[in-house]
């Protein structure tokens, strides 16, 4: 009898089926991304923009299939991407960039249908920002960048960070080897630390002014950027994909790149 | 960086403590012999001491040998020096550009921290700027630039690459090296 | 006398300290899959002229047990196509089971079950991302071979996190590190795909599952293989690794049959 006290609240003598525990949360193992390297890089003209990347997938040191495209048409007909006139690349996460592209062109498709006529550029790069800030909390793992023709007809290029945060640009280089290419096209397409000889002494010395590059030219910089980040970086090589949009269209131009 | 019968080496000026500038006047470079330079990045105390106990076992090379120090003796002697301290070293990567005075062929090297030699035709970089410097090198470098192509160069691949790192930049000083006459140069660069 | 029945049978309270409730946990944070527990390991595949072919062993281990060896890891879907898995075994029953649930859908539709293997890739990868994006990963890494929309041999992968990736040979785990290079040996990346035979291509599969064998210590002799094409779906459950040469093994310290 002398135990009966003891036993008075359910709290002591613990019904194994509803006894309440508060047991610590435990932590989740499970990585929801991986890297799958690569590099991209977009450059825009006065009448043109050109969108690349290299085709190469990677985990690791392992190289999952050299021909996995990073740059894509949207707000295309079918999927062959007929009558697109936007052009998306996505670099970092290659399952969210699947996804991301898929919602964007569908977005894109929608407006036509309701408003009946195509998406701006500018509306587009918007709508791009906030379906990545939609998911702050749980990103898309990818670095975008968007290209277009604007409302005048130039090329309009837009870059993304994995939250939405974006601005318009005359060029950006993105991915794996963004760090080796983006000084390059600072020195090359917006002529940063280059001045015009003999226009003055010292101080005086005039920057050479950038100004929107032929077409020509602009691809084989895309080419030679490339090239370079092959040879120093193991993420980037097998294919280069180029997407060029012009108001006749967009054109795909692929080349092979180093397989090593 | 390697040109026609002559080599260039390119530093930055700026000495910090993580984000903090504490000089923008703190040359990386240091003369060895008439034509071989050695420039250091990494911890700024190690920089100083490395530099130099070099200093030391060259001058004592010079009393012994009577004659200036080849820049692949001094290779060796840095990739040396490097290991002795193998498993406590140095937190520098040095890069050695110079012109062999009985060949007359330029020669350039790099090194990690515990003196693993990195020998290249082309060029070297090291420092904290070096994923921009690979990029900017690799596209504008080629293959025999004389004397002022390769200054342009340099100081256009330098420059550039300093500009996309926070932690380089405050201006530049380039080191052209020909057979018999060295010229150096101060770039001064963005100062923010 | 202890009056209370559920404590009847339990350690005393008075003399171990109150009863430690939290591994009958009923509420807190809702267990999911942190880990594989029993697995299958390789599956590979390659595509040859007119149509695919695809193996993977029957072993199915449990840590380094090999727990179930009658475990058959390709799974036929309609007419033509074939799924591979690697990885968590329920949960490859869990996936085969949503197959079998569509499958007999589509047969159920008037026009007949038209779902190709590429469809069926495109769902299997939006089924494996979208469990990813839930923190409740379905823990595989599968190889889906058959046709796609144009009647071309169609070859692709997806894993746990929604990666998708594409090539001409393809192989998971521990495949994707050794049996690779001895298919881009002998069907080298840019070789037309009429210049691969079916008998060449299975051929090529024994080898790479003989060389498994050898290597992978999580692997079996006995296996599956398939070939998928326009004729029809022909699969092989119960094939057995031929020739086994282990002269490898003599010159092998601790691996032959060396004393010291």
């Amino acid at each position: 009898m002398t135990s009966f006290g003891r036993y008075t609240s359910a709290e002591t003598v613990g019904y194994s089926f509803s006894q309440p525990t508060s047991a610590p949360n435990k932590e989740h193992s499970f990585y929801p991304y991986t890297d799958n390297g690569g590099s991209t890089l977009g450059i825009s003209g006065s009448d043109f923009a050109i969108l690349a990347g290299d085709t190469r997938s990677v985990a690791g040191y392992n190289i999952n299939s050299r021909y996995v495209p990073k740059v894509f048409k949207i707000g295309g007909d079918d999927e062959s991407g007929d009558g697109a006139h936007i052009l998306l690349s996505v670099v970092g996460f290659a399952a969210d960039g699947q996804a991301l592209k898929e919602r964007l062109d569908a977005v894109v498709k929608m407006y036509k249908y309701q408003h009946g006529k195509p998406m701006s550029v500018r509306a587009c790069a918007q709508r791009l920002s906030t379906i990545l800030y939609q998911k702050r909390f749980f990103p898309y793992y990818v670095h975008a960048i968007l290209a277009g023709l604007d409302e005048e007809g130039k090329g309009a290029l837009y870059s993304y960070d994995p939250v939405g945060s974006y601005e318009r640009e005359q060029c950006r280089a993105a991915g794996s080897a963004a760090s080796l290419i983006m000084p390059f096209l600072d020195n090359q397409v917006n002529f940063k630390n280059q001045y015009i000889p003999g226009s003055g002494e010292g101080h005086a010395l005039e920057p050479k002014k950038a100004e929107p590059l032929p077409r020509e030219t602009v691809e084989q910089l895309v080419r030679d950027a490339f090239t370079s980040a092959v040879e120093r970086h193991i993420e980037v090589g097998d294919g280069l994909q180029m997407m060029v949009i012009t108001k006749s269209g967009i054109e795909e131009i692929y080349s092979p790149l180093k397989k090593d | 960086m390697v040109g026609k019968d002559c080599v260039a080496i390119a530093c930055d000026l700026r000495l910090g403590m993580q984000a903090l500038t504490v000089s923008n006047n703190f040359p990386k470079i240091f003369n060895y012999a008439p034509s071989t330079y050695l420039g250091l990045t990494g911890l700024a105390t190690d920089v100083a001491t490395v530099s130099d106990l070099l200093r030391y076992k060259v001058n004592m090379y010079r009393l012994r040998e009577e004659r200036n120090i080849a820049p692949q003796t001094l290779a060796n002697l840095v990739s040396s020096t490097l290991y002795e301290k193998r498993f406590g070293p140095f937190f520098v990567s040095p890069v050695l550009g110079g012109i062999n005075q009985t060949t007359g062929k330029p020669f350039i090297c790099g090194f990690d921290s515990i003196g693993c030699i990195d020998f290249a035709k082309d060029f070297i970089v090291s420092g904290t700027a070096s994923e921009q410097l690979f990029g900017t090198c690799e596209g504008l470098w080629e293959p025999d630039l004389s004397p002022e192509d390769l200054f342009e160069t340099i100081s256009q691949a330098l420059l550039s690459a300093v500009d996309r790192d926070a932690l380089s930049g405050w201006g530049a000083q380039v080191y052209i090296i020909e057979k018999d006459k060295v010229t150096q140069r101060l770039l001064k660069g963005r100062q923010d | 006398m202890e009056h209370f029945p559920e404590a009847w049978g339990r350690p005393r309270n008075d003399i171990y300290g109150p009863y430690d409730h939290s591994y009958l946990q009923t509420t807190g944070p809702k267990a999911h899959t942190q880990s594989p527990a029993v697995t299958g390991t390789s599956v590979i595949g390659v595509k040859f002229n007119g149509g695919v072919a695809i193996a993977s062993d029957n072993l199915a281990s449990y840590g380094s047990l090999a727990r179930f060896t009658d475990v058959k890891r390709l799974r036929v879907f309609g007419d033509s196509a074939i799924v591979g898995f690697g990885g968590d075994v329920s949960d490859m029953q869990h996936i085969d089971r949503l197959l079998n649930s569509i499958d007999i859908r589509e047969n159920y539709s008037s026009d007949g079950n038209l779902l190709n293997a590429k469809n069926l890739h495109t769902y299997l990868s939006k089924v494996f991302y979208k469990r990813r994006s839930e923190f409740n990963p379905l823990w595989n890494h599968i190889l889906v071979a058959g046709f796609d929309g144009d009647g071309k041999p169609f070859l692709s992968s997806a894993d746990l996190l929604g990666t998708t990736f594409s090539a001409p040979h393809l192989a998971t785990g521990f495949g994707a590190h050794l049996a690779i290079p001895i298919l881009r040996r002998l069907f080298p990346e840019d070789t037309p795909l009429e210049n691969i035979s079916k008998e060449q291509a299975v051929e090529a599969l024994r080898e790479c599952i003989k060389v498994l064998w050898y290597r992978d210590a999580r692997s079996l002799d006995k296996f599956s293989i398939a070939t998928v094409t326009k004729d029809g779906i022909e699969v092989k459950e119960d094939e057995k690794v031929e020739a086994q040469s282990w002269a490898f093994a003599e010159t092998i310290r601790g691996y032959g049959a060396q004393v010291n």
